[in-house]
């Protein structure tokens, strides 16, 4: 039997209560610090219709996994209280969710489960659940680390029945003799913006095994339910337009942009090699090229400069539609169809 | 302020909002009104800019062509490059690296040079009777 615990928060703390910390955790694993960025990983902003850290879930649920913990940092999770629950997944809302993870971990030693897939839902890595567990079996290591060519991902496989009832099953994540498992597959770290970008971009191309949400309507040209485009604009692909966003008339959506859920851009404007985020308005006649949007926050990754705009007619962040207030971007969750009971009790 | 020759360049500060809009047309609004204003804004020190700021270049670059003159951008900061081509209006400024290139410019072509009868756009499109008649 196999379990999963996802971290959705930062990486490993140091100086906690429970004494849980990964040796240059912070150097392996740096936290963007830009706007768009602000307190969540760039693994919960919606993109192409749903977050990182959602199609996570949806892909440990489809691969069968028997039960599937999700810890989440208070900072990021309130905002998603009130999900309702599923027969194999359930949230918990922590301060420190590595510490409560831990706690759950040691938990796992009077049931059946055999194996434990801990992972923290930073980085989009496509790699076989079972080729990952073949290699860990192989190796017969108490856990298995997974690595890519620049090195190791929070990606590991725990043999319960090699642990030790007293061990901090954490402390043996640290130990450096961890068996090595080499994903092959497409790696995207999603440490900067430019990645979340670069994502897009590989999406849309065929890079990697990412598919937009919605329909293709013609090659390349994805639309999400509820998008309303304008009749005179002009959507070049590949090119992905959300939920409930909006082209006006004489617009150009051109090169691998997106237009996330709820955006609205106005007549005119040219949106080229650029991604909008979620609830973000972009205003009339403006010339939008290799930039991120989010809000009134504007990053252009070829220049590397991130603004705010506070003039509203320009950019500005979109009314959040009442159905859509628990998706908010770049606050967001983005688990969608995956259901999550509203357990708190991990930070009890 | 510096003048070199002719040409006037001018420092823009840090914050292009309406704020600071107001500080730099007080020392701009004398100069526009000259015969011929040869300007150079020096965007260096831009870190934010918004639709104050470039309607402010737009209105002096307005002023300045109506009095045969002309504005030119100097040392473009990312966020200034970035807002002006957000807004499509950089195009419309010839914009150099250095304020002495912007300097330059002015005395390569002098504004002396360009016959009177000439309408603005010959330069940049040439004779619009001619491009009619080819096409």
């Amino acid at each position: 039997m196999l379990s999963a615990i996802v971290i959705v928060g930062p990486e490993i703390r140091e100086g906690r209560e429970s004494g849980v910390s990964l040796e240059n955790a912070s150097s392996e694993f740096p936290l963007a610090a830009t706007q768009l960025q602000q307190t969540a990983p760039l693994a919960c902003v919606e993109v192409l219709g749903r977050s990182v850290a959602g199609r996570l879930i949806d892909e440990l649920r489809r691969a069968d996994v028997d039960t599937i913990s999700v810890f989440a940092d208070a900072a990021i999770a309130p905002r998603h209280a009130g999900v309702g629950s599923s027969t194999n997944v359930t949230l918990y809302v922590a301060e420190d969710p590595w510490h409560v993870a831990a706690q759950k971990l040691a938990s796992y030693a009077q049931t059946e489960i055999e194996a434990i897939l801990v992972m923290r839902a930073s980085a989009y890595v496509e790699f076989g659940l079972t080729d990952f567990l073949q290699s860990h079996r192989e190796q017969g290591k108490a856990a298995t680390r997974a690595f890519d060519k620049e090195g190791p991902l929070d990606i590991f496989i725990i043999d319960k029945t090699r642990i030790s009832e007293s061990e901090n099953i954490l402390t043996t994540l640290r130990a450096s003799d961890t068996a090595r498992y080499g994903v092959r597959g497409y790696v995207n770290r999603l440490e900067h913006p430019r990645d979340l970008r670069q994502l897009v971009v590989d999406s849309l191309t065929s890079r990697c095994r990412l598919r937009p949400q919605g329909s293709e309507i013609r090659p390349g040209v994805w639309i999400d339910e509820g998008a309303q485009v304008n009749r005179d604009a002009r959507i070049v692909a590949p090119a992905y337009i959300g939920r409930d966003a909006r082209v006006e008339a004489q617009c150009l959506i051109t090169r691998c942009s997106n237009v996330e859920i709820n955006c609205q851009i106005d007549y005119g404007t040219v949106v080229e090699d650029s991604s909008i985020l979620a609830n973000s308005y972009v205003g009339i006649g403006l010339d939008l090229s290799h930039s991120i949007v989010d809000g009134n926050n504007l990053l252009n990754v070829e220049r590397n400069v991130t603004l705010e705009i506070t003039d509203p007619c320009v950019i500005r962040q979109n009314r959040v539609a009442r159905k859509e207030k628990n998706r908010r971007s770049p606050i967001v969750f983005g688990f969608g169809g995956a259901q999550f009971a509203s357990a708190e009790e991990g930070s009890r | 302020m510096l003048t070199s020759g002719p040409v006037v360049i001018m420092q823009l500060p840090e914050q292009l909002n309406a704020e600071g809009v107001r500080t730099i047309m007080q020392e701009l609004e004398p100069l526009l009104e000259t015969h011929r204003p040869r300007i150079v804004l020096d965007c260096s020190q831009v870190r934010y800019m918004d639709s104050a700021g470039v309607e402010m270049m737009l209105h002096c670059l307005e002023e300045a062509m109506k009095r045969d003159g002309d504005l030119k951008l100097a040392s473009l900061s990312p966020e200034a490059e970035v807002v002006l081509e957000l807004m499509r209006v950089a195009r419309v400024f010839e914009a150099f690296a250095t304020t002495d290139e912007g300097v330059c410019s002015f005395n390569a072509v002098p504004a002396e040079g360009v016959s009177q009868s000439t309408s603005w756009y010959a330069n940049i499109f040439g004779d619009l009777g001619a491009i009619k008649q080819a096409s």
